[in-house]
């Protein structure tokens, strides 16, 4: 059934992509993004603290599940003629390798102002022990037709 | 992998180069670079999040779209925000910790485009002993139009 702005209602889920995480996945990233922070390729960095905090070895980008969010939205968006807006995220949970995340979407609510209509999407990234790795809030627009 | 060999990987050389936190001025702008941005590497990152959506590679399709031609997607400013940054700039400083991150979209970046940054940090503070820096960051494509726009929280290396 196609997403329409009128048929949306809060509490409507939004189901993304399963990824597989991985030393590769990870390096893959390193690759596709420039960003070569040894918190993602060197293991023996990682046996330090940062401040407070240790990894114990080498983490996922964070903003690797911002990208895969970022997928959910746009997948679910494209065939509605919405437009993927805003992504707003926070880490809660270092991901690692051997790790298997999934994002997932929950309307929140929705909202008409005097040029367009716009959805609020609560979002969530879970690991596979359902440990929630990010959460954040999407908003995608649903230009009115002409 | 083209870009990568252009591109110093070893985030370590030089490292004495950046700003540390004591040193980051809120508001002061950060050195930028334009960046022309390759069909190779929208399909190199759309690869690394597992994109395949036929907008980002399939040219005949992507211009029956309201798009009118091929797109990359929104979440490129990641690739963005290390090409349109020289080797010193502090986002590449060992031990960075991303906290959050949020961008607003407004026009797609394309292949080809010549993407500009205008970026500085915003604020600095000290929560839990942690010592962090907000940066904000805007991209424009050869026009001037704005592609995106986005605001991130670090933990900076001590």
């Amino acid at each position: 059934m196609t997403t329409t702005f009128e048929g949306l209602k809060a509490g409507d889920g939004i189901e993304g992509p399963s990824f597989a995480v991985s030393r590769e996945s990870i390096r893959l990233f390193c690759d596709a993004s420039l960003d070569y922070n040894p918190l993602h390729l060197d293991d023996n960095y990682m046996k330090g603290n940062f401040g407070k905090t240790n990894f114990g070895g080498i983490i996922m980008h964070g903003m690797n599940n911002f990208g895969l969010i970022s997928r959910m939205i746009t997948d679910w968006a494209y065939p509605a003629g919405a437009i993927h807006r805003r992504l707003e995220t926070r880490w809660v949970k270092p991901v690692r390798p051997g790790d298997t995340i999934q994002p997932m979407g929950v309307i929140k609510s929705k909202q008409e102002t005097a040029k367009s209509r716009w959805v609020l999407i609560d979002v969530l990234v879970r690991n596979q022990r359902g440990d929630k790795v990010a959460t954040g809030e999407a908003m995608v627009e649903f230009p009115r037709p002409a | 992998m083209a870009q990568a060999e252009a591109f110093e990987t070893d985030f370590w050389k030089d490292a004495n180069l950046r700003k540390m936190w004591d040193d980051i001025v809120p508001g002061e702008p950060r050195k930028t670079i334009p960046y022309v941005l390759t069909q190779e590497a929208i399909a190199l990152y759309c690869k690394s999040v597992g994109e395949t959506h036929p907008l980002y590679f399939d040219e005949a399709y992507a211009k029956t779209t309201p798009y009118g031609g091929l797109i990359a997607p929104p979440s490129i400013h990641i690739l963005l925000m290390f090409s349109c940054t020289p080797a010193d700039d502090w986002m590449r400083s060992p031990g960075t910790v991303n906290a959050g991150q949020s961008w607003s979209y407004n026009i797609p970046a394309r292949p080809n485009d010549t993407i500009t940054l205008q970026a500085r940090a915003l604020d600095k503070f000290i929560k839990r002993e942690r010592l962090f820096v907000v940066h904000d960051n805007v991209f424009f494509n050869q026009r001037g139009e704005v592609i995106c726009s986005g605001r991130g929280w670090t933990i900076r290396p001590q």
